[in-house]
């Protein structure tokens, strides 16, 4: 305990250090919930507290301290956080947190980019010296007895300010989810879908003052100061109620058949409702973007950044400098603003921000070549249409050939060359694709169709938020597609903070002329049509791929990247991820009720009871795909399903599944109970064992590069 | 000892509602007393645009669905009426002995009540309350929305109301002796086991309860 004695003007330096991690953990609480990057959501306290960070040891020594001040665990710091403690110089200086909401113009309307400022946090320490606190409270410096008396005296007084900080603390933390902005927080945050709104927050040390109008539109709080010896702590917040115009604005119109919701909400997640699952389930258990957190944190300069856009932004600066914005303002999450330079144009950013998107998807696995190809197959197999092709398709076309092999003829330390000599032909391949493909391939007359008038937009780049690119489009003059959304999640935080010669390759493109075809030529991509791509950011990456053919059948197929993890996790999430992805799969309706039957299968089920979700596993691994395409794999995961399929879809890899109309009653009928009587969680560890098995072969074939075709597996 | 009562608004519920508003509020409040290290966990409610923070604890999470089951039960006997469910802190202090009591006595600091009015909106026609409605359970989708939101709304004011009593009040707290996530004994009553002994030789009032008629309250 410190026994420093206690004047009007400094506080003892243990009370010191409770005011700065006070400050600290307000930050982390309110950016938690405000700023999708930052967000922990998706941990259940079990695991936190029964194996406390299974797989975080590079953070752990280092960080956990901090996650246990005042009794408060929250995620993984926050790179934000980082900064800010170098940025923050004294905690006589108030913080304040404006929360701003962000309307990109809209492509119709060509609007100017309007905000506002949807929350202000003020957090602010008053010394006594201020004269804002009275002399009672703060006994600590009334009386000035004995060392040894005024020191317990300190010691009680701490006690009792640590004990009060802690409830005020935990009020913050009800109060922040309580707010109107945690509803669009969520809704951002959770939904693959494209937004015209973004959510976004500057921290400074000055509250620019309101407008009368603003300030007659706010509600104050104001929690209740909790007084320190020589002064007290104040936390108030100035909010709008009003959300619910802004709200509704929030969907853009993307084709009925896109799901909301689809991918990475906690609240779709069946997993992380597993809580009778043993925890070394290992799936399980490395569920969580804390592990994509903690690796390599700090690693490389950029890591520190405070959310993944900025540190895209920082890329782009290429001057580690930059990170630390000088005049004690920061301000982050908002790459349309910060990541690009300010006279760029608006298309010139979106090709920026495009190039992030694709060009780090396309760079982030080299060990892991499926991944890629998988990046690939999004990009450009897709076009065709032919669901079935998706994955096969990475190999035959000689377009895609190229690029894949060149990817993986690369060793992981050389990887940033490899990527880029794949990325100027890129667009040409990309072209050459979409006619060959369409030529060679003929499951579906829709197929060809679609590939000659193949229609590209580059949509919105909503960057903000959600790092989304989105390219979509509406429906083709046939009406055979009706949509198609593919989502890729991905943690741009981790890409960046991966290595130098990731680094490397980001820096290449500092300069402005783009060679990567990525840099989503607008050209190229407003003549597309009928495509629509989503790529999005979230804690775990994960591709999903929606597709619809003919109405009759819908494909949804995805996978995850977990590039810093352990091989074999990511495998496994991998087939985790596009087990759990299948398994939503619903032949759409053609009254495209698509939305209704998704209520009526085991996926909702499975939220609700333990029973429903280990069914639900059990129900995604059998359906699992291998890795790649395996006759006999093929037979086992559509057993089950009883799928019928034509005889032009042979080729049908495991990757992706198609349900005719005509089974889409028994795919619906095949809700949880049936696995709930047939399935035990010892099935589910079977087949875990048998992906890992399986990812142990895949990665010895991706050494040496083979692309023949397993012939085992179950 | 000092005890701090903070009676909750009144919300008007149906049955089904119980569960989501009880858990909403009682995690909440033990969310708030739980001094020990907790890893918060957010529940969106199922029935409500709410998120709620819970302890992780699942002790306490076992023992509030209990106390909501028995309260359910409760209601189910006692249909359209006010109720109380609360929720106490106390801390356990060994007490000279005397003819009638254990050795142990529970100092009450803090206590919540949560205020319920049940509404059966359907069937138990003539219980109706506030319901110029017509045939049992047939209001109209739009009646059970906007009933739906206003319950959401005053649910949401319950919650701040919360915060508010949580940040005004601290100094009775008591000292926390262990490191325990939950730091305070707490209990839950709800109307079956008696609203005036809270904590003070409940099992006798129980075993006198149990036997006369159940309910104290309304």
């Amino acid at each position: 305990m410190a026994s420093s004695s206690c004047n009007s003007f400094s506080e003892p330096a243990i009370m010191e250090q409770i005011i700065t991690e006070f400050f600290t953990k307000s930050v982390h609480i309110i950016l938690e919930s405000r700023s999708p990057y930052v967000s922990s959501r998706n941990y259940s306290g079990e695991q936190f507290i029964s194996s406390p960070s299974p797989s975080s040891s590079s953070s752990s020594s280092s960080v956990r301290p901090r996650h246990q001040w005042f009794n408060l665990a929250l995620g993984d710091c926050p790179a934000a956080l980082e900064n800010f403690d170098l940025w923050r110089q004294s905690n006589l200086e108030p913080l304040v947190i404006d929360v701003v909401l962000i309307r990109r113009p809209s492509r119709q309307h060509h609007d100017s980019k309007s905000e506002k400022i949807v929350e202000r946090w003020i957090i602010q320490y008053e010394s006594r010296s201020n004269g804002s606190v009275t002399r009672e409270s703060c006994p600590g410096a009334k009386k000035s007895s004995g060392g040894n008396s005024q020191s317990s005296e300190l010691s009680a007084m701490y006690k009792k300010t640590y004990k009060k900080s802690i409830i005020m603390l935990r009020s913050l933390y009800a109060m922040v989810k309580l707010l109107p902005a945690y509803k669009v927080f969520r809704d951002l945050n959770s939904s693959g879908q494209i937004r015209p709104l973004s959510l976004s927050h500057r921290i400074s040390s000055f509250a620019e003052p309101f407008t009368r109008e603003e300030e007659a539109e706010m509600n104050q709080f104001g929690f209740t100061p909790v007084d320190t010896p020589c002064g007290r702590l104040t936390l108030s917040v100035s909010y709008l109620m009003k959300l619910d115009d802004i709200r509704s604005e929030t969907s853009t119109p993307l084709p009925t058949q896109v799901i909301p919701d689809y991918v990475g909400s906690p609240t779709t997640d069946p997993l992380k409702r597993f809580h009778s699952l043993p925890s070394s389930l290992p799936a399980y258990a490395s569920f969580s973007r804390r592990h994509s957190w903690s690796n390599d944190h700090g690693a490389t300069p950029v890591s520190q950044s405070p959310s993944p856009t900025y540190s895209n932004a920082c890329v782009f600066r290429a001057n580690p400098n930059s990170r630390v914005p000088p005049h004690n303002h920061l301000r982050d999450n908002a790459p349309s603003a910060c990541s690009v330079p300010n006279n760029a144009s608006t298309v010139h950013r979106k090709k920026i921000q495009a190039l992030m998107n694709i060009g780090l998807h396309l760079h982030c696995h080299p060990q892991l070549p499926l991944a890629l190809q998988c990046n690939f197959a999004m990009i450009i197999n897709i076009m065709p249409f032919c669901a079935q092709r998706v994955h096969q398709s990475i190999f035959p076309y000689p377009g895609m050939g190229r690029i894949i092999c060149k990817t993986r003829a690369c060793p992981s330390p050389s990887k940033a060359k490899c990527v880029k000599p794949g990325c100027s032909p890129r667009v040409d391949i990309a072209k050459t694709h979409i006619s060959t493909s369409s030529a060679a391939h003929t499951s579906s007359p829709e197929c060809k169709l679609q590939a000659k008038k193949e229609l590209f937009r580059m949509g919105d780049m909503h960057t903000d938020i959600m790092l989304h690119k989105a390219l979509y489009l509406g429906k083709d003059e046939t009406g055979s597609l009706s949509g198609l959304k593919i989502s890729s999640c991905t943690s741009p935080r981790l890409q960046i903070s991966r290595s130098s010669s990731r680094l490397s390759f980001l820096d290449e493109f500092d300069d402005s002329e783009f060679p990567c075809p990525f840099a989503v030529d607008e050209d190229i991509i407003d003549s597309c049509n009928s495509f629509a791509v989503t790529l999005s950011s979230f804690h775990i990456k994960h591709f999903l791929l929606t597709m619809s053919l003919s109405n009759e059948v819908s494909v949804q197929w995805s996978y995850e990247i977990h590039d810093q993890w352990p091989q074999y996790k990511s495998l496994q999430q991998r087939n985790f991820s596009s087990m759990f992805h299948q398994n939503r799969i619903e032949p759409l309706d053609r009254q495209g009720q698509t939305a209704d039957y998704l209520e009526t299968t085991g996926l909702v089920t499975a939220r609700k009871s333990q029973e429903a979700a280990v069914s639900a596993i059990v129900k995604m691994l059998k359906n699992a795909p291998p890795l790649r395409p395996e006759p006999s794999m093929q037979l086992s995961s559509h057993v089950i399903r009883d799928e019928t399929r034509t005889s032009s879809m042979e080729q049908n890899t495991v990757a992706e599944v198609m349900a005719s109309p005509g089974s889409s009653a028994s795919v619906a009928g095949m809700t949880t109970s049936e696995f709930i009587r047939s399935r035990t969680v010892a099935d589910a560890f079977e087949e875990l064992r048998g992906f890992k098995e399986r990812k142990e072969l895949l990665l010895r074939r991706i050494g040496s590069q083979i692309s023949e075709s397993p012939s085992k597996d179950s | 000892m000092n005890c701090e009562v903070c009676q909750l608004k009144e919300l008007v519920v149906e049955p089904f509602e119980i569960r989501e508003v009880l858990r909403c509020i009682l995690h909440t409040i033990v969310f708030h007393r739980a001094l020990g290290l907790v890893r918060p966990k957010d529940v969106d409610s199922e029935l409500f645009e709410i998120t709620y923070v819970q302890c992780g604890d699942a002790e306490l999470e076992k023992k509030i669905e209990e106390k909501i089951d028995h309260f359910i039960g409760w209601v189910d006997k006692h249909p359209n009426r006010k109720s109380q469910v609360c929720l106490s802190f106390y801390e356990v202090k060994s007490k000279q002995p005397t003819w009638f009591s254990n050795k142990i006595e529970r100092l009450h600091w803090e206590e919540w009540y949560v205020n319920l009015h049940v509404v059966n909106s359907k069937g138990h026609g003539k219980f109706r309350q506030n319901k110029a409605a017509v045939d049992h359970g047939e209001n109209s989708v739009e009646e059970r929305s906007s009933r739906r939101a206003v319950l959401e709304t005053s649910l949401r004011d319950v919650l701040f109301q919360i915060i508010k009593f949580v940040n005004e009040r601290k100094d009775h707290i008591p000292q926390v002796s262990n490191s325990e996530v939950i730091s305070f004994p707490y209990e839950i009553t709800i109307p079956s086991s008696s609203d005036s002994s809270f904590g003070w030789h409940t099992d006798m009032f129980k075993r006198m309860l149990q036997t006369g008629h159940p309910n104290m309250l309304s």
